[in-house]
């Protein structure tokens, strides 16, 4: 998620990052108005920090979404592992429900929240 | 399992009470017997957070000790003269707090999915539209009526696991269908004795409340049948996959599948690879089995036999519907005024006008649908001087089957804010057209626009 305040909104920062790093971007919602903006970008893994880093570079707040599941309520009952695209919801050891983080898409997605029937999934960010 | 609540006795106020309407934390609990007698449905909502919370989520507060508010409010008679009482209570506070539920532990379920072009929100969990992920409920090869599946030795008066703590099969579940292979079992035991970590207050989402009970019976191998049949394997259990997207009762299984191939996460549907996954926790199923085994080897558990066998045979009945059955599509369908998309604008407008619609549904040369016009696109085209139809045709068409009840297609109608759906049948073809007036005479209320 990328955050400009009122006079970075002005300045192609987006088109910037893009030529300098050469790096695909996906945009996945965008809201911009004179008084800044809110822009979720996708990127691959492995050019999410360098894209991350360039964004500060120029004056853009970044945030990483995340989904954070909370484990003392997870009851690893499955209801949210065959609605995660990403597989990063599954089986693990001995039938638990675990979250691989570095696969979810976080707030771009959010399918499995509120498939929770003991509301132990959050989004963050 | 959502037909799951508890039986509580609060015990008597100074001056007496006798309950007419009661709230646990602002969940109405039923009062079906003496003054102070309750029991807390398990499907029933809060009045103030809905779906959020409900009377599973009470129990599972009382359980774990917490204190809740009662209110409750009474007639009056000369007997228990009181009209209303407040109070904050513990499972301490309580005479009796009996978990009693009336249909647990089903022999299998069906595996679901929504073959609809929307997300529905199910007692089977969230469905993705056509077919995209899939659930499933049952713990399959150590499912209890799986295990011993001509009930030699579950029946009346089997001391079992109930919540971490014993409990007793009271009997056939509602809904027992031994010959379909869905039996189902009343179970009642001790909520205060229980353990919050195998109950759990539980919401689905769009649909409600309900209660997530950890239920173990143990089969004692008297002999080679009985072990025979505990040895059966999750390749030889079968059910259905159901879409869940047919809001009917009898919906036609899709296919049969194992739970082997259930539990492996992944399962074909009409052609497609779909993720599967469960509703109830297996992990937890498992923790059961050992627990219950730990009771059994310290000796903890005496193992009983049945006072009296359940029945084998039968299937559930359908309700006998004797006033005014519901209204199906196919009852308020009409023809459909229709187009192909080579046509003029032109065309069309007057085409709205003699046939005296305001819907155009276009076809290809089979019949069958590629998108829909209405007098207001034909209105927009005109003052923004769009020259052919297939630029203002909708291509997004919101449809309806003929054998769908009313009620779910004007909520269609009323979600997506349209005023007609094309009746299709299963490949598209157009069969004819519902508009909002035809629903509105029927089902009354706001249909949309």
């Amino acid at each position: 998620m990328l955050r400009f305040d009122n006079e970075k909104v002005h300045d192609p920062v987006t088109s910037q990052v893009i030529l300098e790093e050469k790096v695909l971007l996906n945009i996945m919602s965008a809201y911009v108005n004179q008084q800044g903006g809110e822009i979720l970008i996708e990127v691959a893994p492995a050019d999410a920090e360098r894209v991350a880093k360039a964004f500060r570079s120029k004056g853009v707040t970044v945030d990483v979404p995340k989904l954070i599941e909370k484990d003392d309520k997870c009851t690893s009952c499955g209801a949210c592992v065959s609605l995660c695209p990403m597989t990063a919801l599954g089986f693990g050891a001995g039938k638990k429900v675990e979250l691989d983080e570095a696969r979810c898409n976080g707030v771009t997605c959010g399918l499995c929240v509120d498939a929770c029937p003991v509301r132990a999934i959050r989004l963050l960010g | 399992m959502c037909s799951s609540g508890a039986v509580v006795n609060v015990g008597h106020s100074d001056p007496p009470i006798k309950i007419q309407n009661a709230w646990i934390n602002d969940v109405p609990v039923t009062h079906p017997g003496a003054a102070v007698d309750l029991f807390i449905g398990a499907t029933l909502m809060s009045e103030t957070k809905g779906m959020e919370y409900g009377g599973g989520h009470v129990i599972e507060d009382l359980i774990r000790g917490k204190s809740v508010d009662l209110r409750a409010t009474a007639y009056g008679t000369d007997c228990y003269p009181r009209t209303e009482v407040e109070t904050t209570i513990t499972k301490d506070d309580l005479n009796q707090f009996i978990l009693l539920n009336f249909r647990n532990g089903y022999q299998r379920y069906n595996c679901a999915v929504n073959g609809r072009d929307e997300t529905i929100y199910t007692y089977m969990g969230k469905l993705l539209p056509k077919y995209r992920n899939a659930t499933y409920s049952g713990a399959g090869e150590i499912a209890p009526l799986l295990n011993d599946p001509d009930y030699e030795t579950i029946g009346l008066g089997t001391r079992i696991f109930l919540c971490g703590s014993q409990g007793y099969v009271i009997g056939e579940g509602t809904q027992h269908s031994p010959s379909a292979g869905l039996g189902t079992l009343m179970v009642k035991g001790d909520a205060k004795k229980m353990d919050a970590e195998f109950i759990r207050g539980a919401t689905f989402t769009g649909y409600g409340t309900t209660l997530y009970v950890g239920l173990g019976i143990p089969i004692p191998l008297l002999n080679i049948g009985l072990a025979k049949k505990a040895a059966v394997r999750d390749e030889e259990i079968l059910t259905d996959i159901i879409d869940y997207g047919i809001p009917r009762r009898t919906r036609p299984p899709i296919r049969r599948v194992s739970y082997r191939e259930l539990k492996s996460g992944k399962i074909e549907v009409k052609g497609k690879e779909v993720r599967v996954s469960s509703l109830s926790s297996l992990e937890k199923a498992q923790r059961i089995c050992e627990e219950l085994a730990g009771w059994i080897r310290a000796g903890d558990f005496t193992l009983t036999l049945p006072v009296e066998r359940m029945p084998n045979v039968g299937t559930a009945k359908p309700m006998r519907q004797t006033k005014g059955s519901a209204a199906f599509v196919d009852s308020i369908v009409h023809e459909a005024v229709t187009c192909s998309e080579d046509e003029a604008i032109e065309a069309i407008a007057k085409r709205l006008v003699t046939r005296n619609v305001n819907h155009i549904v276009v076809v290809d040369a089979a019949g069958k649908l590629t998108g829909i016009v209405t007098s207001w696109d034909i209105t927009k085209a005109t003052a923004n001087g769009a020259r052919t139809l297939s630029d203002i045709i909708v291509r997004r068409v919101y449809t309806a089957l003929p054998n769908e009840p009313v009620e779910v297609v004007s909520k269609r109608l009323a979600q997506h804010n349209i005023s007609a759906l094309p009746v299709v049948d299963g490949v598209q073809k157009v069969l004819g057209i519902v508009t909002s007036e035809d629903v509105a005479k029927l089902v009354g209320g706001d249909c949309g626009g």
